[in-house]
């Protein structure tokens, strides 16, 4: 199943998200020059029932879809717009042609809002699409949002008991493990060809356990965030497992790379830095590990029977 | 190795989470009067009678056909069990050995003659099983093993010792990996692996005290130890290729995360008692980390059920789930010291003094974190 649907997709986007475009996405505001493909590509309504056009997946097997715009760095929400349609289609609002929706809960920064024409935003209990105006600051450099989001109300749905934060921090985490899994490959590469003391750095015990703990970090995040996309939708503490794992090994593999690498690797010219970069940016956006590790310590607290075995059987051990 | 599909998404299947109601309906029962330091030793807590009664329901040997008396269940239903009896810290270390490693070794590589003989009492919790690996002069250094067999006509002579062995002291049988043929610097060549019959003359078993003042390992010599022929398991020279295909068993299981979980849970109702935010949010990441650990173990124990042997996979999950249950007892030590004013519950101070000196073994015992980061570093390509 994986692959029928994983394999176009990947080389859908190892045709339009070249680490070039990524470079020449970042001088620019406005939508990614590849949308149009993106979105004509029919996996933009991946999560839509087939009688409303789409294809009736459910968020497991859309989950490595996700994982992959991470692995390429993808300039565009193809993400968030894909469960911002399954969302809005569902509530019978008519889904805009042409939008690329960002989730925008509370954020110090929304990663690849600049890259998109509208945000769902949550109010008084209610999610409103609004379409925003041009005109954005990223500190990181990723096309982000680090403004207060402006714009036009378009429409507006119940949220009905929706947690917008829970779903941004889900898609979040999975995006983050495609980066890490991107980056940890990188550093694997650069470490069995670079060449010190005449031998490559792979060959010293001390780099080999460095990349052995990063890929540990990088397992234990994504699998995390496979926890967070399954089931019928998005769950705060699901995603709250996700975004603590996702958050506390992007700072861990981020560190091993560019260790690894060394000064080439933060380099304008090199890639590594586009990933760590936008791993950092995704880590601070939607509630950090730290917020979430709250809400779900709080959880714990506020359910009294059980071991914590049963506490995460319970509320984290649906696959499915 | 491919990460990304290393550990699939897998659910326990609803026939295996049956068993759950059933194994916390007994422990509810049978362990219920123990001390919190009690069960803080989990799968190191001797006691044979509780074993015996774990099976009487059929518990012990779960996965061992039902022709050989074991319950015919597959991977699923073990962990099942297995993290119930972890989670609530029931003493199963009497029946531990065999059950995880022993029986499924011997149904694996046994004869028709050896299974019939040694599964049945294994099922019944009448006999303990011990693994001789360590020697004095052999910790990380497996292969350079020196205790010797040398045929002798139908029978074999035994000559060396083992060290660290859990709970030989205790146990009616040991399977060691001992040299038949070779050098020690022939490595892996020209090892075998034996089932011992502790009550053979010729053995001294001396029980290792520890700080604790328990005695969980013991040191072992054999003195020209006659063996039958038929104590060889499986075939001469391949011990280490046998020993190889159990550690996917031996370093994927809830047993690699699960070692404190009895004082995560007296920390978590401590904390319900007052309002600390930075506890809360240590809690918080200690049980995303266990989401994550669980989600991972599941995976690999399906891989397991499918016939593959993760081993790479499994030490990746030993490295995260010791370093997971390792930090426990120091986060509630500096959860506790930090508030020197606040009394402290005896038995949670008694269950963290226990672990505090315990940790640094979860790391040691079935592969150290050095030797497990060697094989992943390897499993990725690099060296």
């Amino acid at each position: 199943m994986d692959d029928i649907l994983l394999d176009p997709f990947k080389r859908l986007l190892a045709h339009i998200c070249t680490p070039s475009v990524i470079r020449d996405e970042e001088g620019r505001s406005g939508l990614a020059q590849c949308w149009g493909e993106l979105e004509q590509s029919g996996f933009i309504d991946a999560l839509l029932p087939e009688s409303r056009g789409g294809a009736g997946l459910s968020l497991s097997e859309v989950f490595p879809l996700v994982v992959a715009c991470g692995e390429a760095a993808l300039p565009a929400p193809f993400a968030e717009t894909m469960v911002a349609r399954a969302l809005l289609d569902k509530r019978g609002a008519e889904l805009p042609t042409g939008a690329a929706i960002v989730l925008a809960p509370p954020s110090p920064v929304v990663p690849l809002a600049a890259k998109a024409s509208h945000a769902l935003v949550t109010a008084n209990g209610r999610l409103s699409l609004i379409a925003m105006n041009a005109g954005a600051s990223d500190p990181f450099r990723a096309g982000g949002y680090a403004d207060q989001l402006k714009g036009e109300t378009l429409l507006e749905v119940a949220a009905g008991g929706i947690d917008l934060q829970a779903w941004a921090a889900a898609l979040a985490a999975a995006q983050m493990s495609g980066m890490m899994m991107r980056i940890l490959d990188m550093t694997l590469r650069y470490a069995n060809e670079r060449q010190q003391f005449d031998r490559p750095l792979s060959k010293f015990q001390a780099i080999q356990h460095q990349l052995a703990v990063g890929a540990e970090y990088a397992v234990s995040a994504h699998t995390a965030a496979a926890i967070a996309m399954s089931g019928q939708h998005f769950d705060p503490l699901r995603a709250a497992a996700a975004k603590v794992c996702a958050g506390e090994a992007a700072s861990k593999l981020c560190a091993i790379a560019h260790a690894v690498h060394g000064a080439i690797g933060v380099t304008e010219e090199y890639d590594l830095q586009i990933y760590t970069r936008r791993l950092k940016q995704w880590a601070l956006a939607f509630g950090n590990e730290r917020y979430w590790a709250d809400v779900l310590g709080s959880a714990r607290l506020g359910t009294e029977a059980g071991t914590s075995a049963d506490f995460v059987r319970l509320h984290l051990g649906n696959m499915e | 190795m491919s990460l990304l599909s290393a550990f699939p998404r897998t659910q326990i299947p609803d026939e295996a989470e049956k068993l759950r109601p059933q194994v916390k309906a007994f422990l509810e029962k049978s362990i219920s009067h123990m001390r919190p330091q009690d069960r803080a030793k989990t799968w190191t807590g001797f006691d044979a009678e509780f074993s015996r009664a774990l099976a009487s329901h059929g518990w012990v040997g779960l996965t061992i056909p039902e022709g050989y008396g074991g319950g015919g269940r597959d991977a699923f239903a073990r962990f099942v069990l297995v993290e119930e009896l972890l989670a609530a810290g029931a003493p199963i270390a009497a029946h531990w050995i065999a059950d995880r490693q022993s029986g499924p070794l011997l149904l694996r590589y046994g004869t028709e003659e050896q299974r019939q003989f040694y599964l049945p009492p294994i099922c019944r919790g009448e006999s303990f099983f011990c693994i001789g690996m360590s020697e004095p002069n052999s910790g990380s250094d497996l292969a350079s093993v020196r205790t010797r067999a040398i045929r002798d006509g139908h029978s074999w002579r035994l000559t060396g010792s083992k060290i660290w062995t859990t709970y030989a002291h205790q146990s009616d049988y040991m399977i060691a990996l001992v040299r038949t043929s070779g050098e020690p610097k022939d490595r892996q060549k020209g090892l075998s692996q034996f089932i011992i019959d502790l009550s053979l003359p010729g053995i001294t078993i001396r029980p290792i005290r520890l700080g604790t003042l328990d005695s969980d390992f013991s040191e072992l010599h054999f003195e020209d130890v006659r063996l039958p022929d038929n104590a060889l398991v499986g075939t001469d020279g391949e011990g280490w290729t046998q020993v190889n295909a159990e550690l996917a068993f031996e370093r994927s299981g809830p047993e690699r995360f699960y070692s404190a979980l009895v004082l995560l849970d007296m920390w978590a109702e401590r904390m319900r008692a007052e309002q600390c935010p930075q506890d809360r949010e240590i809690l918080g990441r200690l049980i995303a980390r266990l989401a994550s650990l669980r989600a991972m173990s599941i995976a690999l124990t399906g891989r397991l059920a499918a016939g593959e042997s993760p081993v790479i996979e499994a030490a990746l999950v030993k490295d995260l789930g010791t370093s997971f249950e390792q930090d426990i007892p120091e986060i509630v030590a500096a959860s506790v010291g930090a508030v020197p004013d606040r009394d402290a519950d005896p038995d949670m101070l008694a269950t963290l003094a226990y672990l505090l000196q315990l940790n640094h073994v979860f790391s040691l015992r079935g592969g150290t974190r050095e030797i497990l980061r060697g094989m992943i570093a390897r499993g990725l390509g690099l060296r």
